[in-house]
């Protein structure tokens, strides 16, 4: 069942042009000049239910916008939205009761009072049934261990404490849908770890669908099975995590242990133009390749022929890097097609 | 959504921004003299005029003390439980408007209750003080029907302040700037109707008749309650204009709304 489905989504922001300095600011005031600024270009986008999506790209893509616009924040430029089969912006409350959303960089909690009581206070604004809130609290509090501040207010926590009441905040009233803005910005790893265990257990346990965005890498390995990458507010990859990985982590580094040295074989590895040698120490050292290039039996072999192994062990490239490439306009998903390996 | 539900919520979200004020703020007897010791003057300066002469355009003392009273009454009010409109523009200009908009509560009712103007409650009493006394000393014929037209006058004036202000303060989904001085200046247009507005020309009459209606807060209940002749029946107008501006508020804000921007991408 699809869930979410945008068609056609646009959003556009007038921005002042300004020129420096005094002259500039009378300037603006008595002629002011604007440009259109393109956050979101015509953009499709369908979600099935029950799926975890990363929504990725770099600062300024149109993330946020586009996240904001399905959760109802703001009014699409032009397109359609349905949530649900809610339209977010036009039915806003309705929608509003049926999503989850947790943005990293600022609370949905009530600044002054203690989170138990922003719990209630949401427990009767989402009129959750007693039986309903009673369950969901103990559980969160247990999951996210949150019973050691959970009568302080917001304002009193550490960004840990409040990311984890944000999001159990957002989770009270069992939302089908939840969407995340950069949730584990800033945080430790031991609380990251906690919270990516905690909707992972919210999307296996009530198929709950998750959209989130994130710079962390590690947020989608543990979550995600879908990627959706979106540059300059236009969506440049859509597909499986794997395939990303199959297609396109093509490094494989390859780390050695001797029983003695081996200049012979270094020497002759340092001329190969396309694998890169690394030299450890003494008796260490790694070897990276293109994995559709040489398969790791070749390579092995290559230094088994020259003395004897003592160990060795394998690292592939993390998806970081293909990211981290993408970014960098080196690599387009859609078009290039990795060459079958010799 | 079912009115008992939004008086509900709106009880619930104010209760806990009381407790948050009493937590948080020390200044709390100091707003409150303040905002008192201003009505306080006014006040005093109006008697002293009166000193030197019996009425104005044939208004009495008590009289014109009774819509000067209204205007600051109705404002204690608004501050004392609207205040939020107030910190509108603060919440367009940071993008906090966006938790308000992910919450199925009517986004005015939430600004509402954004805050609480403890310096409201120094309006509200010595505006009540005030409107007691000239009650007293204006030998007013009271029937049950006039007590009730009274209080409907009462309701309509707060409905009334309390859109305006909402209209100006939305005045932040078009102008960008934090301090932005719309709204204050709309507000301050509410000192003409402490006085008749016999005193002034057409276009102020009609100007805070019309517009921006303070008039219907001050001057027209004035007429009802102290049978002023040549006034009869405009009074009964407060109730639709309270309406009027109450529809007018609620479109200009919604349409503001969808030009809401939010902050960052």
């Amino acid at each position: 069942m699809r869930i979410i489905e945008a068609r056609q989504l646009t959003k556009s922001f007038r921005q002042a042009v300004k020129e420096p300095g005094l002259k500039g600011a009378a300037k603006h005031l008595f002629a002011p000049r604007y440009i259109e600024k393109i956050a979101v270009q015509p953009l499709d986008l369908t979600v099935e239910a029950g799926e975890t999506v990363a929504y990725l790209g770099p600062n300024g893509a149109g993330k946020s916008t586009t996240i904001k616009m399905l959760t109802g924040i703001l009014t699409p430029s032009s397109g359609t939205i349905s949530v649900n089969g809610i339209n977010p912006y036009k039915k806003r409350m309705e929608n509003a009761a049926q999503i989850g959303a947790v943005f990293g960089q600022r609370t949905q909690l009530w600044w002054d009072i203690p989170i138990l009581e922003s719990f209630s206070l949401l427990k009767d604004i989402y009129q959750i049934p007693e039986a309903v809130y009673k369950t969901n609290m103990n559980q969160f509090i247990e999951l996210l261990g949150m019973s050691e501040f959970i009568h302080l207010s917001a304002r009193k926590l550490s960004l840990g404490q409040r990311m984890r009441a944000d999001l159990a905040a957002s989770l009270l009233h069992n939302p089908p849908i939840l969407y995340l803005d950069e949730p584990t910005i800033g945080l430790d790893v031991s609380v990251k770890q906690k919270i990516r265990e905690f909707i992972k257990k919210i999307n296996q346990e009530q198929q709950t669908t998750v959209m989130l965005t994130t710079h962390d890498l590690g947020d989608i390995e543990d979550l995600c099975k879908r990627l959706i990458i979106i540059d300059h507010g236009a969506i440049i990859y859509d597909g499986s995590l794997k395939d990303v990985k199959s297609n396109f982590a093509r490094e494989r580094v390859v780390f050695f242990q001797v029983a003695s040295p081996l200049p012979a074989l270094l020497n002759q590895l340092a001329q190969a133009p396309d694998i890169k040698l690394d030299i450890q120490g003494e008796l260490e050292f790694s070897l990276s390749f293109d994995r559709f290039e040489y398969t790791a039996s070749e390579i092995v072999g290559r230094v088994m022929k020259h003395g004897e192994v003592v160990d060795f062990r394998m690292e592939d490239a993390n998806i970081e890097q293909v990211i981290k490439t993408v970014y960098d306009g080196n690599l387009d998903l859609k078009h290039s097609r990795p060459q079958e390996g010799a | 959504m079912q009115l008992s539900r939004i008086i509900y919520l709106y009880k619930r979200m104010y209760a806990q921004q009381l407790k948050a004020i009493m937590e948080y703020n020390k200044d709390f007897y100091i707003l409150l003299c303040s905002a008192a010791l201003t009505q306080v003057l006014g006040f005093i300066f109006l008697n002293v005029i009166y000193n030197q002469i019996p009425d104005i355009n044939g208004w009495k003392f008590w009289e014109v003390s009774f819509m000067y009273a209204m205007i600051f009454l109705t404002e204690g009010i608004g501050s004392l439980f609207f205040e939020g409109t107030w910190r509108l523009s603060g919440l367009v200009n940071r993008g906090e408007l966006d938790r308000y908009l992910l919450r199925p509560v009517p986004i005015v009712l939430q600004v509402f209750c954004t805050g609480i103007g403890v310096n409201g409650l120094g309006n509200l009493l010595i505006g009540g003080v005030i409107i007691w006394q000239s009650l007293i000393h204006s030998h007013i014929h009271w029937s049950i029907a006039k007590i009730a037209i009274t209080l409907l006058l009462l309701v309509s004036a707060v409905i009334i302040r309390v859109s305006i202000n909402l209209v100006g303060n939305s005045a932040a989904f078009w102008i960008r700037n934090a301090g932005n001085a719309f709204p204050l200046m709309v507000h301050s247009m509410a000192d003409l109707a402490k006085y008749p507005v016999t005193l002034f020309n057409q276009g102020v009459r009609i100007l805070i008749s019309t517009v921006l209606p303070y008039a219907f807060i001050s001057f027209y209940p004035a007429t009802y309650i102290f049978e002023k002749s040549g006034w009869s029946g405009w009074w009964m107008l407060a109730p639709v204009v309270a309406f009027g501006s109450a529809a007018a508020a609620y479109c200009i804000f919604r349409f503001g709304l969808t030009r809401y921007e939010s902050t960052g991408n």
